[in-house]
């Protein structure tokens, strides 16, 4: 019988069509930097559909001293769900400055417990040190930053445990911190998986080689929307804000403010079932307009296996669009924002369908990695199955990807291109986005289950110029998430993005906010809409510098 | 000095024509009617009473699509020679080809019980396998089929099709190589060509071999009613809309029973913004019995679409209510 529907193909080499000289190059500085983090699933011989999923990796300045450091999220022994081994253990890595790193997860207190999956830095209680919420299959855990180096987990007492309402620990993926009412306190939105149990668990592919079972046998789960009451206490308002009637199988979450209207609204990466876009009503509430958005599905009107996301504006039109990725023989849906409520799926015409048919995703980013004033796109990749090579169409390790911006729409793909790391192949999982040495160029940390984590320095040639923002709210949340930026160069480009930690997947980016300038070396204006209403306008401001801006 | 002698053995009625009759089956096999015309034409004269000319003749009649007289001569032909596996698959495979897969079926079994190893017979049963489902069974024969006889580019065919089932592009590109190149007319093995190197990255090899595809499609045994459909959604996916459009309308000419088609054009009209005409084709792909692989929730989430862009709110609400009602579909067992 004839097919109408694609169906899965090879994964094959990643073939570049760049014929200029190399424009993005990563590095890969794993060994230099001290970091021996391997991501442990701790994965069964029958395969559960946990040990696929787990990988956080968060880029966070825990002790202000001006430099990343790095988080990763880990799992546990199966079936115990317990950190039996050092092997599982959660892990902060301190920044040395050097581009070495020092393990600091004892000091800090953030071995963890239980299966981690996701993690979300933010400073929730605005005193000026970022907080960590990691969310797991059985535990979520939110802990406090004390400013001098440790964490003290204060999950029961805020109340964000990810239980729901009816007394079930829901399966944590992916955590976003926002403040959807703009009262100046940073909320939290929590994605939930599957209804699935070790004791519901089911067996898929022949003994010895199993495989991940599709999510379609089992049914999903709400978000959860804590909102922040101010007093290190949250309530859970996923009822009353319109979240938790909508069931879907929460992965990669991302915030933008898509419509324009000053409220920060919400996307959610659904795996084999529609994605839901939450349209934010005012802090009111919110309207679940993925479908009447055209971002539930692919145009071809079904459902992907979407894991990661990132929403940003990657054609400098001011409206923040998505990518999302799935799985092999899918394609990365591009969806762009037009602006009208509508988006446009867009990944043929942008000239990624035929590439990301090939691969399989998680960490997903829209990044201007070579500072030419356009955002890039990067995927870490790897099939879901880690016997998924069975199929000789299918590869569980699989080299990242990165696109390059052609400033006309479209994206080459420039992996081939980028050096050895982007060759790498392995169990990628979630990545973050941030830059490590604080040199202007967006580094990339990935976790890879079973092997160590990459750190990709981003070396790409030239002498393009940058900045970074950090927003430090006042009236707003102390970390101006939400705020909204445009930023005009001397030659008239018009670039726009908005603080915001969450992206990618189960991850969490550098909270500043970053520009390519190409040659400019002075911008001419910048504009920040803060989340408190504020507009504030710098001008004629000197390029490659972290510029802090505290709210007026 | 003594002299060894070999006695020919019995004259039979095809004595001396065997090679001439094995150019005839070749050609028939790569569709070049007209050469097995020729030389059957030539043999009926020589050897007006060899049986296996009726055989070739039925094929040929087949081949010509006169249905009537094809069938007339192989029933002439097995009459003569019912314990030949090759005239029963020849005329199993003419069954298959009048969709009467009952009798193809049962052709197919006699055919292998007469002879397990005529390659004709194991082509045929490995296709009428495939058609049950049973890939790895058919699989085997097909692959002692095209051992015996790597000519048969039906058999080479059929394989290829169990790998592009399986979802294996690189065996499948393979297979589908081969058939095309054993009988260029063959319309089906080119668009499976093309389909299958989409995949592995080769668009200009896939565009090349729609094209080819495109230029052998006649009407006959070798026809493929969905190449324009195929060929217009891979422009579409290169961005070469107009060539997409030129192919969709003529997809839509050839199969307006499919609901795919008429699906599949109003993308491409909601891609364009003529909205108008996308509406007009999304209604008639809903109502479409023959679904061609697309299922309501497709058509669902492309009328609240097509419903949107026309500024239709109660009918955009309507499909879009429909869109979340709708579960999505249940993908494999294991991914």
């Amino acid at each position: 019988m004839r097919r109408f529907l694609p169906t899965l193909f090879a994964m094959l080499a990643v073939a570049s069509w760049s014929s200029g000289p190399p424009q993005i190059q990563f590095e890969n500085r794993q060994k230099e930097s001290r970091i021996t983090f391997v991501l442990d699933n701790g994965t069964l011989p029958d395969k559960p559909m946990l040990d696929g999923i787990p990988g956080g990796v968060a880029l966070l300045d825990y002790d202000n001293d001006g430099y990343l450091d790095i988080f990763f999220a880990n799992g546990a022994s199966l079936p115990g769900l317990i950190k039996t081994a050092n092997r599982f253990s959660n892990r902060l890595y301190h920044n040395n400055h050097d581009g070495t790193f020092t393990d600091v997860t004892d000091r800090a207190g953030l071995r963890g417990e239980g299966y981690s999956i996701g993690a979300a830095a933010a400073d929730y209680d605005n005193d000026g040190f970022v907080d960590l919420y990691i969310s797991g299959f059985d535990r979520n855990i939110l802990y406090h930053n004390n400013g001098d180096g440790t964490f003290t987990d204060v999950t029961a007492k805020a109340g964000v445990t990810g239980i729901s309402p009816a007394g079930k620990k829901l399966w944590g993926i992916s955590a976003a911190w926002l403040d959807y009412d703009n009262d100046g306190k940073l909320d939290l939105f929590v994605t939930n998986y599957l209804d699935w149990s070790f004791a519901t668990s089911r067996v898929c592919g022949p003994p010895g080689k199993r495989l991940s079972c599709s999510p379609t046998f089992y049914k999903g789960e709400p978000n959860i929307l804590y909102h922040n009451n101010g007093d290190g206490t949250f309530t859970d308002v996923s009822e009353a804000m319109g979240i938790s009637r909508h069931i879907g199988k929460g992965m990669g979450v991302a915030i933008a403010d898509y419509n324009d209207d000053g409220w920060m609204d919400i996307f959610v990466a659904n795996d084999n079932d529609r994605n839901f876009l939450f349209k934010n009503r005012g802090g009111r509430g919110f309207d679940e307009v993925g479908v009447e958005s055209f971002v539930a599905f692919t145009d071809n009107g079904v459902p992907v296996s979407s894991m990661g996301v990132d929403f940003r504006d990657w054609n400098n039109d001011g409206k923040p669009s998505l990518i999302v990725t799935a799985l092999g023989g899918e394609t990365y849906p591009l969806f762009r924002n037009e602006g009208n409520g509508f988006f446009s799926y867009e990944s043929y015409r942008a000239g990624i369908g035929f590439h990301s048919f090939k691969m399989s995703g998680w960490g997903a980013g829209i990044q201007d990695f070579d500072n030419d004033g356009y955002k890039d796109l990067f995927t870490s990749n790897s099939h879901v199955s880690e016997n998924a090579d069975l199929d000789k169409q299918q590869h569980y390790r699989q080299p990242n990807a990165v696109f390059r911006n052609m400033h006309d729409g479209t994206f080459q793909d420039v992996s081939g291109n980028a050096g050895p790391a982007m060759q790498i192949r392995a169990a990628h999982r979630g990545c973050a986005f941030g830059d490590l040495n604080n040199d202007g160029k967006i580094d990339v940390v990935i976790s890879a289950i079973g092997s160590p984590a990459e750190l990709l320095y981003n070396t790409s040639p030239g002498g393009s110029h940058w900045i970074l923002i950090k927003t430090v709210g006042v009236k707003s949340n102390r970390d101006g998430i939400g705020t909204r930026i445009k930023l005009t160069s001397a030659s008239g480009l018009v670039q726009y993005n908005h603080v915001t930690t969450a992206g990618s997947y189960a991850s969490s980016n550098d909270l500043r906010v970053h520009f390519g300038l190409g040659a400019e070396t002075v911008i001419k204006e910048i504009e920040l809409k803060w989340p408190s209403g504020t507009v504030q306008v710098l001008h004629n401001v000197k390029a490659d510098q972290i510029l802090t801006v505290p709210e007026e | 000095m003594a002299v060894c002698t070999t006695w020919p053995a019995f004259a039979g009625p095809c004595t001396g024509a065997e090679e001439q009759l094995a150019a005839a089956s070749r050609a028939l096999n790569r569709n070049a009617v007209n050469v097995a015309e020729n030389i059957l034409r030539a043999l009926s004269a020589s050897h007006p009473d060899c049986p296996e000319i009726v055989l070739h003749q039925a094929r040929l009649a087949q081949a010509k699509g006169r249905v009537d007289d094809a069938a007339e001569l192989f029933y002439r032909y097995t009459d003569t020679d019912p314990n030949d596996s090759r005239g029963l698959a020849y005329f199993g495979r003419f069954f298959l080809e009048q969709h009467d897969y009952m009798r193809a079926d049962a052709l197919s079994a006699t055919a292998m019980d007469k002879n397990p190893n005529d390659p004709a017979a194991l082509a045929l049963r490995g296709q009428v396998l495939v058609m049950k489902e049973q890939s790895s069974e058919a699989q085997a024969l097909l692959e002692k089929a095209i051992k015996l006889d790597p000519d048969d580019p039906e058999a080479q065919f059929q394989l290829g099709a169990i790998y592009d089932k399986a979802k294996a592009a690189p065996q499948a590109v393979e297979y589908f190589r081969r058939a095309t190149k054993l009988n260029p007319s063959d319309a089906r093995a080119w668009d499976y060509l093309a389909l299958n190197l989409e995949p592995l990255g080769d668009l200009e090899g896939a565009d090349r071999a729609y094209q080819k595809g495109l230029q052998v499609n006649q009407p006959g045994r070798y026809h493929d009613a969905f190449l324009d459909y195929n060929y217009g959604r891979f422009l579409a996916k290169r961005n070469d809309l107009s060539g997409s459009k030129r192919h969709l309308d003529r997809a839509v000419e050839l199969t307006p029973q499919i609901r795919a088609v008429w699906y599949e054009r109003a993308r491409l009209d909601l891609r364009v913004q003529n909205y108008q005409q996308a509406r007009s084709d999304a209604e008639k792909a809903a109502a479409c019995t023959q679904q061609g692989g697309i299922i309501d929730l497709q058509i669902y989430s492309l009328l609240s679409q097509v419903y949107a862009r026309l500024g239709n709110a109660e009918l955009a609400k309507k499909y879009a209510d429909l869109t979340r009602e709708t579960p999505p579909p249940v993908r494999g067992e294991q991914r």
